[in-house]
């Protein structure tokens, strides 16, 4: 049987523009248009007769705004491309970030991100890795600590690979390197033997690597481990034991769908056995 | 079916419904876990489920890469229980050819294609039971799939069919009404900016009533936009309870 469609409450915004500071932390759909805080001024022409007479012609401030990832500019307007939460970040001077946090399995490689990547092929002098993008990487044999022309880094296919991105747009293939700006490891390379490589979703990533996230507080209370987290969503661990290294890749893997408290109740139980 | 009458004189249809209502529509997103973006869509009896990957790496031929662009493959299969009698359908038979073909036009008017060059993003969409208006659930469920996977999009697609019967346009047809023969159409629609993604009409209707028919699709359409609407806030809520924040 059929259902009269009901009209609801909060009416999809459409073709109506709305302000950005009033949406922030809502849940925002492809196809809406935000306007920016200095836009709001610029009201009908009633208001014209209301506004303060300037005598001075600069004083509007000019602030640079930053559209991050889900938002597009159309005209003086962004546009919503990615459906989630509208989030702000205030920085020191400008007009600040305004992004869509949305939740996505897929990685699309931005420049400087810490990635895990795993070798598929070696063509010359350097090594071809999948990071789970659209294309495969290079990585440059030269491209880790120490490494020479003579002493070649010792890489081999199906190795697993921490690095950062030099290169990253949607031009040109990516391109990512094993050492920092002052030719220090800092922790990348390729990564040691054992320990399992296991995929969860980008958001979850982020909220892991936030400061001050408990959840990888009270993991290191259970056991001695090491972990890596790539930015593209791979995340490597490696226990004392293989049942803890699966202990460790399941929670990790269940916290995307359990709140705190379920959380808290697993941990106290592991914590006792 | 002589004296069957697609619509009475107090205005009600076949299965009781008024000209411009909808049938009832329910939707999930994210009902896979193993694909970047999927979704499922019931309206009325008709039952699609839609699978995105992408964008990833050019499968096949390299030669195939655009180099400013996204390329966007969609495959449209309908079941073998789908229909009234079990049919085997050939997976490049001519019509899935042609709903492929149609889906894919719809979707490279509103995902962003630019963002991502040389690469592709696959549309999957299965029908696990066809009771009239499959493009329609075809687009609606593939637009909810695609915005699950995070790809950029400038709008949503909505899609509806609408018929001519008795001088009044009706909205939303089911198999009965279809099967009788007369007009009908399937449009697909930007909802914000109100641009037409596809208008598809393989049957004769007078010209002076396309305006009619027209806005009756149109208008089906947003009500369908209201109702995916409420659907993909539902699963960011709840997908970003959570993760906590």
């Amino acid at each position: 049987m059929a259902e009269v469609v009901s009209v609801m409450t909060e009416s999809p915004a459409g073709g109506r523009a709305r302000a950005a500071r009033t949406v922030l932390g809502q849940v925002v759909l492809p196809g809406e248009e935000l306007l920016l805080p200095e836009q709001e001024d610029e009201g009908g022409p009633g208001s014209a007769g209301e506004r303060p007479l300037r005598l001075n012609a600069e004083a509007r401030s000019q602030v640079r705004v930053v559209c991050g990832p889900g938002l597009r500019r159309c005209g003086d307007r962004l546009l919503v491309t990615k459906c989630g939460r509208l989030r702000h970040k205030e920085p020191g001077s400008g007009g600040g970030v305004y992004w869509v946090d949305s939740q996505q399995k897929r990685y699309v490689p931005v420049k400087g991100d810490h990635v895990i990547g795993i070798v598929t092929a070696k063509s010359g002098d350097i090594f071809k890795v999948d990071v789970g993008g659209s294309e495969p990487a290079s990585l440059s044999y030269l491209a880790f600590e120490g490494a020479t022309k003579r002493n070649r880094p010792n890489v081999q296919v199906g190795d697993l690979i921490y690095g950062q991105f030099v290169v990253a747009n949607k031009d040109m293939e990516p391109e990512m390197v094993c050492i920092d700006s002052c030719g220090r490891a800092n922790g990348m390379g390729v990564i040691g033997q054992d320990g399992l490589l296991f995929k969860v979703t980008l958001g979850l990533i982020r909220k892991l690597l936030a400061p001050d996230c408990e959840i990888i507080q009270e993991v290191g209370k259970l056991y001695p481990l090491e972990i890596v987290f790539g930015m593209n969503g791979r995340v490597w661990v490696k226990a004392k034991t293989i049942q803890q290294t699966l202990i460790l890749a399941n929670i990790l893997e269940a916290c995307e769908h359990m709140t705190a408290d379920q959380r808290k109740q697993i941990f106290s139980r592991l914590a006792e056995s | 079916m002589a004296g069957l009458e697609l619509l009475s004189d107090q205005g009600y249809r076949v299965d009781g419904r008024r000209a411009g209502e909808l049938r009832k529509i329910q939707a999930r997103m994210g009902v896979f876990a193993q694909a970047d973006g999927s979704a499922y869509i019931e309206q009325g009896n008709t039952k699609a489920l839609a699978v995105v990957y992408g964008p990833h790496e050019i499968r096949g031929s390299r030669a195939r890469a655009l180099p400013d662009r996204a390329l966007v493959n969609c495959q449209y299969s309908s079941a073998t229980f789908s229909t009234g009698e079990r049919k085997r359908r050939p997976h490049g038979d001519r019509k899935s050819c042609e709903m492929g073909l149609q889906l894919r036009q719809t979707f490279e008017a509103a995902i962003l294609t630019q963002l991502h060059p040389r690469s592709q993003i696959d549309i999957y969409v299965q029908v696990l039971q066809a009771d009239g208006g499959t493009y329609a659930a075809c687009v609606n469920a593939a637009t909810l799939a695609v915005l699950d996977a995070g790809i950029p999009m400038r709008d949503f697609v909505c899609a509806c069919s609408a018929g001519f019967v008795d001088g009044t346009a009706l909205a939303d047809l089911s198999h009965v009404e279809e099967a009788a023969g007369g007009p009908q159409l399937a449009l697909a629609l930007l909802p914000a900016s109100g641009q037409i993604a596809l208008l598809e009409m393989d049957s004769r209707l007078h010209e002076d009533h396309l305006d009619q028919v027209l806005e009756a699709a149109a208008q089906a359409a947003r009500d369908v936009h209201t109702l995916l609407d409420r659907v993909v806030r539902q699963h960011v809520r709840e997908a970003t309870i959570s993760l906590g924040d």
